[in-house]
Formats: structure tokens, sequence, C-alpha cells
């Protein structure tokens, strides 16, 4: 047995949010669950036994990390890397003024894990009267880049223009 | 020469003087002599009255004194006449000096009348010019100060104004701009700016997050 720790798990830009690894540990639970059944019936029928149908970001999941979910000894490691993981990964809260489409969030979450830290998840919130950007929360820090702060630290240039036109 | 104007000066004193005792002697003398003619003088008055009597009865007869009334009435008429005449010459005379008199007491009074006219209507002309001046120069100085009020109240209000509109506009564009814009911008368009902030803190958010 080896003392180095396992390489962290790389997740895939589908996996966005806290919510999403709880539903993917959810499955991968629900997978054990389900080929735990199947190997009790097998042993009471000669039938083979067949891989439960897995959503697409379990899937994406698995071929990021190069996973075999049918090995029990992976697949046990993965429920409780999961859960370690949803409870442990960093959450970056990030506000916007209109609904996130998932396209956008998988580059923003994309950029965070390649540039920040490669577990990192979003939680998304919405905020209209912040009109632009995103007001994003950190553990320990909060960084405004929303259009209205924006403009609020452009006050003097928006009077310099008025005066001139004045 | 002195000598003999003297002497002539005393000369004429005495005659005088001397004259004068011989008059009053001669009166002395007929008033003692008349008391004992009394008598014969009042006869002899009375003997002229009744000889004037009877000589009256014969000289004033009815046809001498009818000659004599028409006389004094012709007479009479005639400085009656005159005395009109000359009282109507008076009198015209008078009437003209009067008119002339008239005349010229009118015509100095109405100059002297219309000099004063003339003299208060110039000081009343004078005091209604200087009060004019005087209501025009405080005219002026109100107007003045009305305008310099006016201009004061108006760079008042402009800045107060300018203050209200360098505090609030600011305010007005950007919330003209967030209701313009808050519901046309989608997160792909604003992915660009996002991830460009992200880039300019990307240093303080990993130290963040990795703590």
């Amino acid at each position: 047995m080896s003392d180095t720790a396992p390489a962290p798990y790389l997740l895939p830009p589908v996996l966005i949010s806290r919510a999403d690894l709880a539903r993917l540990a959810r499955e991968v639970e629900s997978l054990e669950n389900e080929l735990e059944a199947q190997r009790v019936r097998e042993s009471a029928d000669t039938a083979s036994s067949h891989m439960p149908a897995m959503s697409r970001n379990l899937n994406d999941f698995l071929e990021t990390n190069k996973l075999d979910i049918a090995d029990d000894q992976t697949r046990m490691a993965l429920k409780e890397r999961l859960r370690v993981m949803k409870d442990q990964a960093p959450i970056i809260h990030m506000t916007f003024a209109a609904d996130a489409d998932p396209d956008s969030l998988r580059q923003l979450v994309t950029w965070l894990r390649t540039e920040v830290h490669p577990q990192a998840l979003i939680s998304v919130g919405l905020q209209p009267s912040i009109v632009g950007g995103v007001y994003m929360r950190t553990p320990n820090h909060v960084h405004d880049f929303t259009l209205r702060s924006l403009l609020a630290g452009k006050h003097e240039a928006i009077l310099h223009e008025l005066e001139g036109l004045a | 020469m002195t000598g003999w104007w003297l002497a002539f000066i005393l000369g004429s004193l005495a005659a005088v003087f001397f004259g004068f005792i011989w008059i009053v002697l001669s009166l002395n003398r007929l008033q003692s002599g008349g008391t004992g003619g009394k008598k014969s003088v009042e006869d002899l008055n009375k003997a002229y009255t009744d000889i004037a009597e009877e000589d009256a009865t014969h000289l004033f007869n009815k046809e001498f004194r009818e000659e004599l009334r028409n006389r004094g009435r012709l007479r009479f008429e005639k400085i009656i006449d005159e005395n009109a005449m000359f009282l109507k010459q008076d009198l015209d005379m008078t009437i003209s000096q009067l008119n002339d008199y008239m005349k010229k007491e009118i015509s100095a009074k109405l100059d002297s009348e219309f000099a004063a006219y003339a003299k208060a209507m110039q000081e009343a002309q004078e005091l209604a010019l200087d009060s004019l001046k005087k209501t025009t120069t405080e005219v002026d100085q109100q107007r003045i100060a009305y305008g310099e009020a006016l201009q004061k109240d108006v760079a008042e209000q402009k800045a107060v104004l300018m203050k209200a509109y360098n505090e609030n506009m600011a305010k007005v564009v950007e919330h003209y701009v967030m209701q313009s814009l808050g519901d046309q911008l989608d997160l792909k368009s604003q992915l660009p700016y996002i991830i460009a902030q992200m880039e300019d803190h990307k240093k303080e958010i990993m130290e963040d997050v990795r703590l």
C-alpha cells in the first residue's frame, strides 16, 4: 500500500456547482447500489449483469479521470472522495445580472480550475441591479466586477464628458 | 453901512409903534364920544331904512324883477352849462386817466401775476424735473440693485443646480444605463470582461482560495 496521496480528481466543465458534485456523488452511490443489487441477482440468475445507464456528467467525469466505474475498488474510492470533495472543494459564489447560460458557466469554471484551483466550484446567484459583470465572493474576499461599480467609479468621467457637452 | 441899516430898522419900528398908539387912542376916543350920540344914530338908521323901503318899491318893480329873474336864470344856466362842461371835461379826463391807470395797474398786475405764474410754473417744472430725475435715479438704483440681486440669485440657483447636477447626474446616467442595459446584456457577451477582471485579480483569488 502506497503512502503517497492519490492524485486529485479532475472535474469536467459540466460539473459546475456543489449541487452537481452532490448529484454526481448520489449517482455514484446509486450506481453502487444498483451494481450490488445486480450482483445479488447474478448469484441467483445465470444471466449476465449489465452496467446501468449513467448521466453525461458521470460519463464525462469518468472519461476525464480515466476511471473504470465497474471496478469495485475504484467505485468505492470514488464514492468516498466525491463525498470529501463535495465538502472540501473551494466554492466561489458568482452573482450575475441575468440568468447564466451553461456554456458561459462552463467557460468560467474552466478558467477557475485552470488558473486558480483544479476543483473549484461555482455557486450562481442572480441580482439584476448589478447591471452586468459579476459580483464574486471567495471564501474571505469579495470582488466587485459589476458594471454598476464600474459606472460608480467612472462618475468623474461621466461628469467630465457631460461638462464637455454643456 | 451897517449903522445905516440899523438906524433904518429902528426908525421903522418906532414909526409902527407910534402908529399903533395913535389907532388905540382914536378908537378910545370914538368909543367915549358914542355914548352921548347913541340915540341920534338909531334915529338916523331908522330914517335910512324907511327911505330905502320907499325907494325899493320904486326901483324893484315887477318888470325889473322879471328882468333880473331872467338874467339870473340865464346866468345860472350859463354857469350850470359851463360847470357841466367843465365837469364833463373833468369827468372825461378822469375817466381817461382812470382808464390809463386801470390799464397800467391791470397790466402791471397781470405782468406781475404772469411773472409769478411763470416763476411758479418754472419752479414747479424744475421741482417736477428734479423729482423725475430723483425718481429716475432711484429707479436706476433699484434696477441695478434688483439686477444684482437677480444675478446673485441666478448664480446661487445655478450653483445649486450645478451641485445637484454634479451630485446626481452621474447617478442619473448610471440609473439610465442600468435601466437600459439591465436586461439586455447576456452573460456570454460579458465573459471577456469578467475573465479579464478575474485575470487582473487572479493572484488575490488564488491566495484566498488556497488558504
